[in-house]
């Protein structure tokens, strides 16, 4: 038998993949292995098809299963609506539990939209990594990798947003500051968890962390599949900002300059 | 630009929430808000040439029985109280209200608007004047957009002191 080399085992990658997915849509799989096939034959290096065939599926996921798979996340819903309040929040599901069990039927509802208006294909992938071997893990952080999508630096009393990085942009962040603060007041309420930090929340297509500090904390937005190291980067970068921040107050209230900082800070550090 | 986290506190029911949805527009929606009995607004208003943001921060309750976390207090630079002018219960215990906001808040000077003017003629309006026991620095008309705006230009006029 032939030695699986590295390279080798890269080769496979798609079929790996497919390996995870096929379970349920085998037809469709069928035909995009069939046009890979296709495809391999029209060209000795296979690599840059693969690539592009697993970037392919990155983007066209959604079209290739979303309805399948939204399907069958309504009838999930519908059967097991306990288990999907907690999965969906496992944080605040816990704590604003009781009042959204009641109002289930609307959660549902706008859960099916958010299913459909922003497909994850991290999310739906994770179900199906679920007891998958080691490869496969490996495989699925290098196509969905971890990126930072936002820090908020948090006044922590009055909830106004003191400087912020964005990858994208976001609409009212002022006001997605306070409400998170709000939010967060509220949790601690609830639990009397004052000088605890919150868990990470995860949301459907991205994940917040939240760290406290002496009079600010840090909101962090992550997308992709954090891996360990990521995370233990992660949390040494933000412990190093507000370090800074709070050795050298000016930060606070000079938005340009702490700007400036966070950028430099998190995207050399974790870029 | 100075923001600065401003308070509107009050009875339900006495038009906290009109007043803002006259002042801005909001984008969180009601059911949430029931939940963890806030909601946050933010606009940019001009005062004496100086661009302010307010955060302004709609809390549903004043009492200590209700299920409000103190820290919504914390940090403000000014706080409105409201009350139904066409209904005595939203004033009639004003001065206890007003007490137990600046406790917690920690704000010496608080904005009075006594709001729904529309509800009422010229001669009741006078009549409430006389009988809450504070100064009302102000009498609005959410439905009528009525005043509406200086009630928040005194709020921002209040938060920069
Ligand atoms: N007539 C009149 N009704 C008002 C006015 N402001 C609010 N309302 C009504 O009073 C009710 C309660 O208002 P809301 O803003 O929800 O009060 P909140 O509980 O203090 O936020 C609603 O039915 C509003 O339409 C006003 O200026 N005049
Ligand atoms: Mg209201």
């Amino acid at each position: 038998m032939k030695k699986q080399t590295e390279d080798n085992k890269k080769d496979n990658r798609f079929e790996l993949l497919r390996e995870l997915l096929l379970v349920d849509d085998r037809e469709k799989f069928a035909a995009l292995s069939e046009e890979i096939i296709l495809r391999e034959k029209l060209s000795k290096r296979v690599q840059p098809l693969v690539d592009e065939k697993i970037e392919d599926l990155r983007i066209n996921f959604p079209e290739y299963f979303g309805p399948t798979i939204t399907e069958t996340i309504k009838i999930q819903i519908r059967d097991s609506q306990d288990e999907v309040v907690e999965a969906l929040y496992p944080i605040m599901g816990k704590l604003i539990k009781k009042s959204i069990v009641s109002e289930i039927t609307k959660l549902s509802d706008s859960i099916n939209r958010t299913v459909k208006e922003k497909f994850s294909v991290q999310q739906i992938v994770a179900r199906f990594l679920k007891g998958k071997n080691y490869d496969a893990g490996v495989i699925l952080e290098q196509v969905f990798e971890p990126f930072i999508e936002e820090v908020f630096v948090i006044e922590k009393d009055s909830g106004l947003l003191v400087g912020n990085y964005t990858r994208g942009s976001i609409a009212d962040k002022d006001m997605v500051s306070g409400m998170l603060t709000a939010i967060k007041s509220f949790a601690e309420d609830a639990f009397s968890k004052e000088h605890q930090n919150l868990e990470d929340i995860k949301f459907d297509n991205f994940q917040l962390t939240i760290k406290n500090f002496k009079s600010i904390y840090i909101a962090i937005a992550t997308s992709g599949v954090a891996t360990l190291a990521f995370k233990d980067n992660l949390a040494d970068t933000v412990d190093n900002l507000a370090e800074i921040i709070l050795r050298d107050r000016s930060y606070l209230s000079d938005e340009v300059k702490l700007n400036a900082l966070i950028e430099r800070h998190f995207i050399d550090s974790n870029e | 630009m100075i923001a600065k986290k401003v308070l509107l506190v009050g009875n339900f029911g006495v038009g906290k929430t009109s007043l803002i949805r006259r002042f801005v527009l909001n984008q969180f929606a009601e059911d949430y808000i029931s939940t963890i009995g806030v909601r946050v607004s933010a606009k940019v208003v001009q005062y004496e040439n100086t661009a302010i943001k307010l955060l302004i921060w709609d809390v549903a309750g004043t009492s200590g029985d209700e299920k409000i976390p103190k820290a919504y207090f914390l940090g403000a630079s000014a706080a409105m109280f409201v009350f139904d002018v066409s209904r005595i219960e939203t004033y009639l215990n004003i001065d206890h209200h007003l007490e137990s906001i600046k406790t917690l808040s920690g704000l010496q000077n608080i904005t009075i608007v006594g709001n729904k003017k529309d509800l009422l003629t010229q001669e009741e309006l006078q009549l409430v004047v006389e009988r809450v026991s504070v100064n009302i620095d102000l009498i609005t008309s959410a439905k009528e957009d009525e005043n509406v705006e200086n009630a928040f230009l005194e709020l921002a006029s209040q938060a920069i002191k």
